[in-house]
């Protein structure tokens, strides 16, 4: 219970989940996901294994920014130059 | 073709309708007062309260432009707790026959630690303010999340 990376997993869960609540397809289905990812990797004990998927969740942060930074630069420029062209 | 020209009707009536309104200055200055009626009287609307009622179609803008942001119902133990309830019934996790103010998330509810931070993200929703991580590891049940958010907000008996 009072593992050091505990927090770090917490955190990481509560951040995606934050983000995700503007996925595309839907928060619930965002959460469904990120749930059972969650869960799959529940019996890891190896905290170098631990450090690795937390890894792997920043990464899928990031991953998500880029996506919606893309969704608003596309949102703005349809706006802006739809009928230029 | 069909949604460009929809689109700059749409413009121009939104153009118009905006001139509308900032050239009617009296007719704004006149229909505030009258809204805000029901409402509560800012402090400087109050003590004036008397003389707006006759000059108010002739009064200077500065009292209609304080605005009265919404005021909630002040929170009692009471509705906190009825709010924290309220939120907890709507979780699909959750089965509301089982679910009373001292029940523990873990032990009596069947929860993992991971639908306890959904949780309190719920509850930093509801009551719109920030929990830290420290402080939401520690809330496990309704009595607890309703005792903390009244700490935080001066809530007292």
């Amino acid at each position: 219970m009072a593992n050091p990376l505990r927090n770090e997993v917490l955190q990481l869960y509560r951040n995606l989940l934050y983000l995700g609540r503007e996925y595309p397809k839907g928060a619930d289905y965002f959460r469904e996901r990120l749930k059972s990812a969650f869960m799959k990797n529940k019996d890891v004990t190896d905290p170098s294994q631990i450090k690795k998927l937390v890894d792997r969740g920043e990464f899928v942060i990031k991953e998500l920014e880029a996506l919606y930074f893309l969704r608003k630069y596309r949102a703005m420029k349809k706006r802006y130059y739809e009928y230029e062209q | 073709m069909a949604s460009h020209v929809l689109a700059k009707c749409v413009r121009q009536l939104a153009r118009s309708s905006a001139r509308f309104s900032s050239g009617n200055i009296a007719v704004r200055v006149a229909a505030a007062p009258v809204l805000s009626n029901s409402r509560a009287w800012s402090f400087t609307a109050r003590s004036q309260r008397t003389r707006w009622n006759e000059q108010l179609l002739v009064s200077s803008p500065v009292g209609v432009l304080c605005r009265q942001y919404g005021h909630l119902p002040p929170l009692t133990l009471d509705t906190i707790r009825e709010r924290v309830m309220y939120v907890l019934k709507l979780y699909d996790k959750i089965n509301p026959e089982q679910l009373s103010t001292s029940s523990h998330f873990m032990k009596d509810l069947g929860l993992d630690s991971l639908d306890q931070v959904e949780i309190i993200m719920a509850m930093e929703d509801e009551f719109g303010f920030e929990i830290p991580d420290a402080e939401a590891e520690k809330l496990l049940s309704p009595q607890e999340i309703v005792q903390y958010i009244a700490d935080k907000n001066d809530v007292y008996e």
